[in-house]
């Protein structure tokens, strides 16, 4: 591996968030060809945590933009700030002034309401990071709009022409997989796909992330959440409940999982009725048994 | 920079491509990008930096990695590659095909065409009525045209965002003021917008069971041109297993049945529909189903699952969508009551049944799918 590979991953280490060599190389790739980061993977891998760790390692600001369906221009790029106009117009009124004067001060940059992809472009102190939150719901015509602020990264605003990028951002497009993204976009993109983690990986994670988790209990939370993952759910938990559960096992001070444990903090991980449902005494008893049971294989 | 390397990487595109893999030429100057910034030397460190690069998809993940270790780590690394001259820029030679086969090379269709007949309005009423399952393969490629007509129809493509109206509708201010200008800063009138009307969202759930099989090819074609059409539409096949095969239907014409027949457990295999639309219930109902979306089933409802199983989650697909359809090819035959075991338990959360044997009966359809 790459020295400069080693150094990011350990970097980000130190700033919680334990990276694979697929995505310290992906993160290394989008800085020094500048181009924006497609993240797909399942809900709570860490797509969203990437961006969050890219801007406190190169202390700079995160800016986000969260897709829905229907997101609009207004939203995500600029807005005119019309009470102020209003008001200017008003008091150009009274001066006497003529139209083409008054147009020429309202249509200003100070009258610009700038929204997250323009603060992006046209922050100075230099390069932002851009987090494009699932970009998956979002309808494919912001796509499209999408394609001139990412592979150029300018905007053009009619009313003032077109500005350019001061320093290209850091972007960082995550994707749930809800609907596929369009050819278009992905190829102006570099690709990560993240998985679940493995048991190590997941296990260094929660000792990471939460300080009083001892690794017998990170262990066995890694162990029960693998053969979790397993089984048919309507929503298999991700890194970010795991970790959500280590730290109220940690809270309830437990410090090996037990049936009565598991089912009273279940709430933490399995957040669907039917699957609650599903997991009867028997079930969890099993799966409690399967996550100790190694750790008497190993010891 | 080496142009062995060059030529090499170009050669491992060329590999993926015929492999199934959509490579791009601006994902090849990615990949080239990337690999001078990587240590060539690290076999890891090339892979990862060409994975990413390249854009590589968990579904063409095999297909990478089982060409990566034959282009890079096997028999033709890139300094045995041979000498750049022996095919110059001007004269490039086609890459041996590293799979060995014969495979046509990408772009190259197999474009069936009709001997002499031209598509007459007649014959066009005919094919029509024809029922699918007495269709030969001539007649199959003038339905599939035929049917890409139909679903043109429904391309009444509008956006969801806020769009300019006139009368009703929330006021714009960014177009009220600047009308107001021109009044020297009076609002007269404002400026309104609306949401237009909506496309169609559909979820079509084809079965592809033995029972089914001298109508499926044509249901999925259907879908093939449903999708093509209105974006937004998803489908999905089952038998025993319920599997989404929207991308799969992205593919050129002649690749989509290989891939299908590849992607899709026992084609033309035996049907659990209770079982496979319980999976579609509980895996993607909550994502891909909404108050606007229409369900489509295609299927002849020869249960042979518990009935129960089928009711339940025909119930919860139904209160979440806004219409569901089932669409059965049993129905042509008068005669037929739908008692079968499995078409009775659905029939009371069905809001349309109806039939499905012939290209006239989907035309009907086609009112049912605007939403």
């Amino acid at each position: 591996m790459r020295p400069e590979i080693r150094a990011l991953q350990e970097a980000m280490a130190r700033e919680g968030y334990i990276a694979d060599d697929a995505i310290a190389t992906a993160l290394l790739l989008a800085g020094d060809l500048q181009k924006p980061l497609l993240v797909e993977g399942d809900a709570g891998v860490g797509k969203t945590e990437i961006a969050k760790v890219l801007a406190r390692l190169r202390s700079t600001e995160l800016i986000r933009l969260q897709c829905y369906e229907g997101l609009d221009v207004s939203t995500a790029l600029y807005e005119w700030n019309y009470p102020r106009q209003m008001l200017r117009v008003r008091m150009a009124e009274r001066e006497g002034q003529d139209a083409t004067q008054m147009e020429q001060a309202v249509f200003g940059r100070s009258y610009l309401l700038e929204r997250p992809l323009l603060r992006a472009i046209s922050r100075r102190e230099g390069p932002a990071v851009l987090l494009v939150d699932e970009v998956d719901r979002a309808d494919e015509a912001f796509e499209a709009f999408l394609l001139e602020v990412l592979s150029d990264f300018q905007v053009t605003i009619p009313e003032l022409g077109t500005i350019r990028a001061e320093h290209v951002p850091y972007v960082i497009l995550t994707s749930n997989c809800t609907r596929e993204i369009g050819d278009a976009l992905r190829r102006r993109c570099l690709y990560l796909h993240v998985d679940h983690p493995s048991l190590e990986k997941e296990v260094a994670i929660l000792t990471a992330r939460v300080p009083g988790a001892k690794k017998a209990l990170a262990l066995q939370i890694g162990r029960f959440l693998r053969a979790l993952r397993a089984r048919r759910l309507m929503r298999r938990p991700g890194v970010a409940e795991s970790i959500d559960w280590a730290q109220a096992l940690v809270r309830l001070h437990v410090d090996e999982l037990d049936l009565v444990s598991v089912r009273t903090t279940l709430g933490c991980i399995v957040k669907d009725r039917r699957d609650q449902h599903d997991l009867d005494e028997a079930e969890l008893a099993r799966l409690v048994a399967e996550a100790r049971q190694e750790e008497a294989l190993a010891s | 920079m080496s142009r062995d390397l060059i030529v090499h990487l170009a050669r491992f595109a060329g590999a993926l491509r015929a492999g199934g893999v959509r490579v791009s030429t601006g994902d090849e100057v990615d990949a080239l990008r990337a690999l001078l910034l990587s240590d060539l030397g690290d076999p890891e460190d090339v892979r990862l930096s060409l994975r990413c690069s390249l854009k590589v998809r968990p579904r063409d993940e095999r297909t990478f990695e089982a060409l990566f270790a034959r282009y890079w780590l096997g028999g033709e690394a890139p300094a045995r590659a041979r000498p750049a001259a022996e095919h110059g820029p001007g004269n490039p030679r086609p890459p041996p095909n590293p799979l060995g086969g014969e495979a046509p090379a990408d772009g190259e269709r197999e474009i069936e065409v009709p001997e002499g007949e031209e598509l007459g309005s007649s014959r066009e009423a005919l094919l029509k009525r024809k029922h699918f399952d007495r269709c030969d393969e001539r007649d199959l490629a003038e339905i599939e045209r035929l049917m890409a007509r139909l679903a043109e129809r429904l391309a009444t493509r509008k956006g969801r965002r806020l769009a300019p109206v006139h009368g009703r509708g929330r006021p714009d201010p960014r177009r009220s003021l600047r009308r107001a200008l021109a009044t020297g800063g009076e609002v007269i009138s404002f400026a309104r917008r609306d949401h237009p009307v909506e496309t169609p969202r559909l979820v079509v759930i084809c079965d592809t069971s033995g029972s089914m099989e001298a109508h499926g090819r044509f249901l999925l074609a259907f879908a093939r041109s449903l999708k093509r059409v209105a974006k937004q539409t998803e489908v999905f096949a089952f038998n025993t297993e319920l599997v989404r095969i929207t991308q799969l239907l992205a593919g050129p014409e002649e690749r989509v049945l290989g891939a299908l027949s590849a992607a899709v457990p026992d084609w033309s295999g035996g049907t659990r529909i209770g079982e496979s639309l319980e999976a579609f219930a509980s895996r993607h109902l909550s994502e891909l189903v909404d108050s606007r979306t229409v369900v489509v089933v295609f299927s002849d409802g020869l249960e042979r699952g518990d009935p129960e199983l089928l009711a339940d989650a025909l119930r919860r697909i139904q209160a979440r969508a806004r219409r569901l359809i089932w669409l059965n090819p049993l129905l042509s035959d008068p005669r037929y009551e739908p008692t079968a075991r499995g078409m009775a338990a659905a029939l009371p959360f069905v809001d349309e049944l109806a039939p499905a044997h012939d290209l006239a009966s989907l035309e009907r359809l086609l009112p049912h799918l605007r939403s």
